[in-house]
This record gives structure tokens, C-alpha cells and sequence, in this order.
């Protein structure tokens, strides 16, 4: 058999063999030649896209990227990433060995164990008998990675794109804020999500550097809006954009943007620490007024129904809901909630929101909201943003591109 | 410690089992760029022999300056032309690597030691002669394999000897309980030990006793060996009572040189040596634990990374056969790797593992990452 330049012939034996959409990229690096070696019901694992979705699988190459208006999956890993190397061609030698595990991921494969017994399987396999359980994996990229001398990609900067400005209050942590780029992995199965995120990293060997890591958990009766843990729903407003022209109007960035980002959106991320001890000494007659609505049925004060237009006049004036009503915007959100590590010192457990939205402009609709919350917001009392980032998802792949594609072969 | 040594055998019983022919498919790249090649190094082996003159004469000055300057020039020459030695002439290859990297690393420390350079620039001469006058081998990869390994046999045996006498040194100073000498003379010890560990870790209860922190042992008063007296000398400050362990230090050492004299080992083995040697890097030297009273983990993560590359060099025969891009990308990643650590040399010596921040650590484990993915695939090719 004659082998491809560049490519052992193992290795094209291997690729021939391979199944799923996207594969037909170049030859990779190392090791990430994959192969379909499960198939999750009956879906062609050539055409994961005409999949039934009850299958659990969430079509990776779209119009839009996945994992922006899917429904809320019940895991998250949100993470962060430097680029460590200087060479262009080895950064889309990652991204391509990103996308085809994406690609045969989501359609619920695993890479090739091994060829041989004598080095590290392909695949950390903890997946093998598991379903696809929506799993989603959207790229965002962040500042610095335009910034990056090392690409020339300045002029590429999309128009709103940059590190979420001071705010007050702000108590961030630099070593868990910012990253060149990021991947938000969801799925209904813990294991299904940290095995996506897993094997990024140890694809990126070499050519990209984990800079954070967020886990965080998000759980709802299906069409009914998931609660934080101070117990009240988050993301009741997201109905209010709930379809394709809503989608245009306040996630998808437009033709005033570079050709890559339309159809993309802004991710904003802050990693939101709730004294949940305080909270919980707080009576409900206080956390009701704090958010301006009521607890159980999630409706604002004066209605009856969660989803009921309200007068945000009747609200208190720094309760929250108010507060995101008064700057006239909607942003699409996303949040999971995290818990963490017991502060010796105090007993407390570290706990919180993984705030997460999208918008097609976070200048005009994202930061007012955010600075007028932290100026003035009564939950103030309860929490301390300590992390940060924001990040430019393109739009949607089609098969046989790569994540990043139009942006470094713009 | 154990626990390393049941995975070191336990991989090499997999590794002897599963027997796996592969010169039958793949072309021989070596001879067939021997003809085209020869030119090449015929003209930059005689340019690095002009310039090692020359770094001759400005050692013979202790001019540190030329020596910075000559080391960068030397190694340019050598990166020149060096992918076409690997592929013609690995065994001569792997000689000329072993005196020119020191020379280029000298380059980059603040204080420079003439006498190990005069030694460097004389065995260079040496290998670059030999180079000169090499013919390309007619043997298979296999016999060129085998070939390299006794090459690696006889690595072991010298570090072993080296250790044997270093550590003789050191008892010696423990037992005049002269704690500065003691301490000097330990780090010296120390590199030899940590060149070879998975070989020494073959030796089920010498390596315990000689290399244990005392986390490792199950009874903390049974703890022998080099960090029983590096606690001694660090934390205590004292040697008294310390005579004893170092005899029986020395006596563990001479067994282990004992039992390396009549080491055999098989390509598959060394390759899996390489990887544990990447490991115990990437685990115990990393997070500054080995070290935990000394702090000289560089020390110990420096000499893993030679003992590695001390591998690697031997089977690129094996390499430019089945895998040459791999080659390439070991060569630069060992590269990346060397200069890295050379950074980190202040005074002739490794700073403290306690002077780096975390954004150097998390470097220096990035590009270990980087190094052992790929020493990972290299058993693929045996």
C-alpha cells in the first residue's frame, strides 16, 4: 500500500479504517489517529449529524457551535489554555488533533486504543462503555491569543473581544482568569464531560499549557430553569430570546464583525464565590427581597408565574433581578454551580456560581449589566467574583475543517 | 521506590513477551542517505574541528568569554549538520553528542570549569576524528540495536563506578564529620545515582536502602542511606551518629556495583528505563519532594534527563529506521529541555529547588510533559 507523505503507513492503515465525518484532516502528530470503535445505537457514524438526537448525540459540526443554545447539559468543565508554542504549524496541528476527537466524542466513538502493546493507549478509556450523553465541546478564543506575536493575528480581533475591564469589588485571582483559549465541555454524564477534557490536555502536550480548570454541576427537571445554590432558578430570562430570531438578536455576532465571528458569540465567564454559610442565616423574607423574586415559583414580585412580564419598578431597588432588567439587555445564560474545598479557617465551603453567558455584544450588553451588579447589587453581601475571562467563539464548523480554521487561515 | 520497581519489571516481562518483528516493512533511510550525506559531514566535521581548536586555545587563556562565544558557535555548526550524522552514523553520532552538548550547556553558566572543558574538547576531537574516518555500517538496525545496548551497559557500569567512588568520598567526609565537605560531596554523589536509578531500582532491596526518603520506608527507624544522612547534615546540622549509616551506605553501593557488573540487558528494558527515568522526574523531582532537606532537586531532575537521553542516543540506530520523525523531535525536545535547565545553573551549580517560583516549575514539568509523550512511543519501534 502506498503511504501518504508525512504519514507512517500504520498510520494509514489506521486512517483508512477510521469512520466519522471529519476525519479527512492531514496527518497528525502523535497518536491521535482515531477510529470509530463504538457505536452509540443505530446512528452512521459517517453522518453523526442526521443522528436522532434521543441518541444523545449533539451534532459537533452545525452552523453554530454546540453548547451555546443546547439545552443545559448536567456537567461542566469549563478550561483554560496558554499556548506555549511559538510555531503556527504545531498549534493547528493541536486543533486538528482536537477537532477529530471532538468530532468521533460527540458522536460518542473513542480514539484507537493501540496498535501495540508497548506504548500508552490512545485513549484514557473510560469512556468505552459509556453513551454519548450530549456531549458538547465549544472553543472560545481569549485576548492573548490575538495578541500572540507569534501568529500575527491582531488584526483578526473581533470588535468587542477583550479581559473583562475592573469592576468593583472585583477579588480575582489571576492564575484562575483569562487564557488564550478555552474549551467549555458539557454532558449529561460526569465521566462522559471529563473524559473530553481530559484528553484535550494531553493532546495539547507540548504545543499548549492548562492554565485552569473549573468543574461545576447544574441540575433541572428538563424544561423547567435550574436553580443556583442560593435555590433560586437562573436563566429564567433566557426564554425571552428563545428562538431563532432571538437567538440572532442576542447571541449571534453579525456581519459588522470579522467573517470568522459571525455567527459566533462572546463567552463571558466569572467565577462567582457565594458565602452560602451567610445565606442560609439569611431569613427568606431577606433572600427574596436580595433577588426580587420569590423562592419556590421563581416569579418576580408582583406576578404569580415565573415567566410573567413583571414591572421592575415593583422590584426592590437593588435587588438583582431588577438591577439585570434596568440596563434594557438580554444576554443568553449558561451558569453551572461549583462546589470546592472547606476553608480551614473557618469551616466555610467553598461554593458558587460558574457564571456563564452569551451575547453578541458584551459591551453593550454584557459589561453595563455586570458593572451596575457589582456597584450595586444587595447579593453583593453574599459574593466575591474571583474569576475571570472572556473569550470569542467562532461560529459553527462544517466537517472536514478544523476548530480555528478561519482564524489562522484568514 | 517499590513501587517503581514492580512497574520497571512487570513492563519488561510485557515487553520480552510480546516479540514483535518489524524490519521486514519500512526502507532503511540510514544507507540510503549515506552517499548523499557524506559531503555534508566530511565539510562540518572538519569546520567543528578548526572551531575546537580554537576553543582549545582560549581554555588554555581561561578566557570565559571565548568560551561562551565558541560553545554558541560550535553548536550551531553541530545543528547544522547533525539530523545527517544521526541518520548515517548513529553510534558515531551519539559520541560526538556526548562531548559537544556540555560544551554548548558551558556557554550558558556564569562560572565555567576549564578543566571538565579541556576534557570535553579533547573527547570531541576524538569523536569527530573517528566520525571522520567512519564508513557506513552493513549491519542490520538489529545488530546496530544490540550494538548500542552493550554501549548502554557500559554507561551503566561507568556510572556505577563513578558513583562507587564518589560515594566513597562522601562517607569519608560524613565519618571525618566534616558537615561543608559532607554536603559538597553528596550533591556530586547524588548525580550518579539519579543517571541510572531504574537500573539500580532492578535490584529489589538494594535501591530501598541506598535511595529511600523516609515516607518510603514501613519503620522509620530501619532508614538508611543517602537521605538519611542528607537529613542529617540539612535539618540536624549534625553528624554524630551518622558513621554507621555511612558505611553501610558504601557497602549497599559496592553491592549494587557488584550486581551491575553482571548486568545484561535487553533494547526493551533500556527503553522502558528511559521512561521511568522521564517519570520519576515528572513525580518526585518536580514537586521537590526527593529532596525534601537539600532542596537540590535540579540536581537529581538534570541527571534523570541525561540518563534518558543517555537512551534515547542509543537507539536512534533503531529510530532512524522506523521513526524518524520521532528522532527529530526527541532531538529538539531534549534540546529545549537542556537549555531550560541551563538556565538554572548559577555558580556551577543548580539554584535550590526552593528559589523557583511556580511559573518556573510549571515549565520545567511542561516541557518534561513534553519530553516523555514522546520517549512514551519509542517502544513501538523495538
Amino acid at each position: 500500500m502506498e503511504s501518504r507523505p508525512g504519514m507512517s503507513r500504520k498510520e494509514f492503515l489506521k486512517l483508512s479504517a477510521a469512520a466519522g465525518a471529519g476525519l479527512a484532516l492531514g496527518a497528525s502528530g502523535l497518536g491521535a489517529i482515531v477510529e470509530m470503535t463504538k457505536l452509540s445505537g443505530s446512528a452512521a457514524p459517517s453522518s453523526p449529524s442526521s443522528a436522532d438526537p434521543k441518541d444523545g448525540i449533539v451534532p459537533f459540526y452545525d452552523k453554530h457551535q454546540a453548547g451555546i443554545v443546547t439545552p443545559q447539559q448536567t456537567y461542566l468543565y469549563l478550561a483554560a489554555f496558554r499556548v506555549t508554542t511559538q510555531s503556527k504549524s504545531d498549534l493547528i496541528l493541536m486543533l486538528k488533533d482536537w477537532t477529530k476527537f471532538c468530532d468521533l466524542s460527540a458522536a460518542g466513538g473513542t480514539m484507537k486504543l493501540s496498535d501495540s502493546a508497548l506504548v500508552p493507549p490512545t485513549d484514557t478509556g473510560e469512556t468505552l462503555d459509556l453513551p454519548p450523553a450530549r456531549l458538547t465541546v465549544t472553543f472560545g478564543f481569549g485576548p492573548s491569543f490575538f495578541g500572540n506575536g507569534a501568529f500575527g493575528l491582531s488584526k483578526l480581533t473581533p470588535r468587542h473581544l477583550q479581559d473583562i475591564p475592573r469592576m468593583p469589588r472585583d477579588n480575582l485571582d489571576s492564575s484562575i482568569s483569562g487564557g488564550d483559549i478555552c474549551a467549555q465541555v458539557c454532558a449529561d454524564d460526569q465521566q462522559v464531560a471529563f473524559h473530553a477534557v481530559r484528553n484535550l490536555i494531553r493532546l495539547s502536550t507540548g504545543k499548549a499549557s492548562l492554565k485552569w480548570m473549573q468543574e461545576g454541576f447544574a441540575s433541572g427537571t428538563p424544561g423547567k430553569t435550574p436553580r443556583n445554590l442560593f435555590g433560586f432558578k437562573d436563566g429564567t430570562a433566557n426564554q425571552l430570546h428563545d428562538s431563532p430570531a432571538g437567538y440572532d438578536q442576542v447571541v449571534w455576532a453579525g456581519s459588522d464583525e470579522p467573517e470568522w465571528m459571525q455567527g459566533g458569540s462572546y463567552l463571558a465567564y466569572r467565577k462567582i464565590q457565594m458565602k452560602i454559610e451567610s445565606w442560609d442565616r439569611t431569613s427568606l423574607a431577606d433572600q427574596e427581597a436580595t433577588f426580587g423574586r420569590k423562592k419556590v415559583s421563581g416569579a418576580a414580585f408582583g406576578v404569580s408565574g415565573e415567566f410573567d412580564t413583571f414591572d421592575a419598578a415593583k422590584l426592590p431597588t437593588d435587588s438583582h433581578v431588577r438591577l439585570a432588567k434596568q440596563t434594557g439587555q438580554l444576554i443568553h445564560r449558561r451558569a453551572y454551580s461549583y462546589t470546592d474545598k472547606v476553608d480551614p479557617r473557618t469551616g466555610n465551603v467553598d461554593a458558587g456560581l460558574l457564571f456563564i453567558s452569551y451575547q453578541r455584544n458584551p459591551d453593550q450588553q454584557f459589561l453595563p449589566m455586570l458593572r451596575l451588579m457589582q456597584s450595586s447589587d444587595a447579593l453583593n453581601s453574599y459574593v466575591a467574583h474571583v474569576g475571570s475571562a472572556m473569550f470569542a467563539c467562532p461560529a459553527g464548523l462544517s466537517a472536514g475543517r478544523y476548530i480555528g480554521q478561519s482564524i489562522l487561515e484568514a | 521506590m517499590f513501587k517503581s520497581t514492580v512497574a520497571l519489571l512487570a513492563l519488561s516481562s510485557v515487553l520480552a513477551l510480546s516479540a514483535c518483528g518489524n524490519s521486514s516493512n519500512g526502507t532503511n533511510n540510514g544507507t540510503n542517505n549515506a552517499a548523499s550525506g557524506s559531503g555534508v559531514i566530511q565539510d562540518g566535521t572538519s569546520k567543528m574541528l578548526e572551531q575546537i581548536k580554537q576553543l582549545q586555545d582560549v581554555i588554555a587563556k581561561q578566557d570565559a568569554d571565548g568560551v561562551k562565544e565558541l560553545g554558541k558557535t560550535i553548536n550551531d555548526t553541530w545543528l547544522s549538520y547533525e539530523n545527517t550524522v544521526r541518520q548515517t552514523f548513529p553510534l558515531e553520532y551519539t559520541d560526538v553528542e556526548k562531548y559537544e552538548m556540555p560544551i554548548f550547556s558551558a556557554s550558558a553558566y556564569d562560572k565555567i570549569d576549564f578543566a571538565a572543558l579541556a576534557q570535553n574538547a579533547q573527547g570531541l576531537i576524538d569523536a569527530l576524528t573517528t566520525l571522520q574516518n567512519a564508513k557506513p555500517s552493513t549491519a542490520s538496525s538489529s545488530e546496530l540495536l544490540l550494538e548500542a545496548v552493550k554501549k548502554y551497559e557500559q554507561y551503566v557500569v561507568d556510572q556505577t563506578d563513578k558513583l562507587t567512588a564518589q560515594t566513597q568520598v562522601f562517607v569519608d567526609a560524613v565519618k571525618a564529620g566534616d558537615i561543608d565537605a559532607a554536603k559538597a560531596e553528596y550533591v556530586k554523589a547524588r548525580v550518579f545515582y539519579e543517571s541510572i536509578e531504574p537500573i539500580a531500582e532492578s535490584f529489589g532491596d538494594l535501591d530501598p536502602k541506598i535511595d529511600a526518603r523516609l515516607a518510603d520506608v514501613d519503620d522509620p527507624s530501619a532508614w538508611t542511606g543517602f537521605h538519611e544522612i542528607e537529613k542529617a547534615l540539612w535539618v540536624d546540622n549534625s553528624l554524630a551518629g551518622q558513621a554507621a549509616f555511612a558505611d553501610q551506605l558504601i557497602a549497599d553501593v559496592k553491592a549494587l556495583q557488584a550486581e551491575v557488573g553482571k548486568l545484561t540487558l535487553e533494547p526493551k528494558t533500556v527503553v522502558a528505563g528511559a521512561m521511568e527515568l522521564l517519570n520519576e522526574a515528572a513525580t518526585s523531582k518536580i514537586t521537590g519532594e526527593e529532596e525534601l532537606y537539600s532542596h537540590i532537586d535540579l540536581v537529581d531532575l538534570a541527571a534523570n534527563v541525561d540518563g534518558s537521553k543517555t537512551v534515547y542516543l542509543s537507539i536512534i540506530p533503531a529510530l532512524n529506521e522506523n521513526n524518524n520523525e520521532l528522532a527529530d523531535k526527541l532531538d529538539s525536545a531534549f534540546q529545549s529541555m537542556e537549555q531550560l535547565l541551563a538556565g538554572y545553573v548559577k555558580e556551577g551549580q543548580y539554584v535550590l529547588y526552593t528559589e523557583l517560583t511556580t511559573e518556573q516549575i510549571r515549565e520545567i514539568s511542561d516541557q518534561l510533559g513534553t519530553l516523555s509523550d514522546l520517549m512514551s512511543q519509542t517502544a513501538a519501534i523495538l
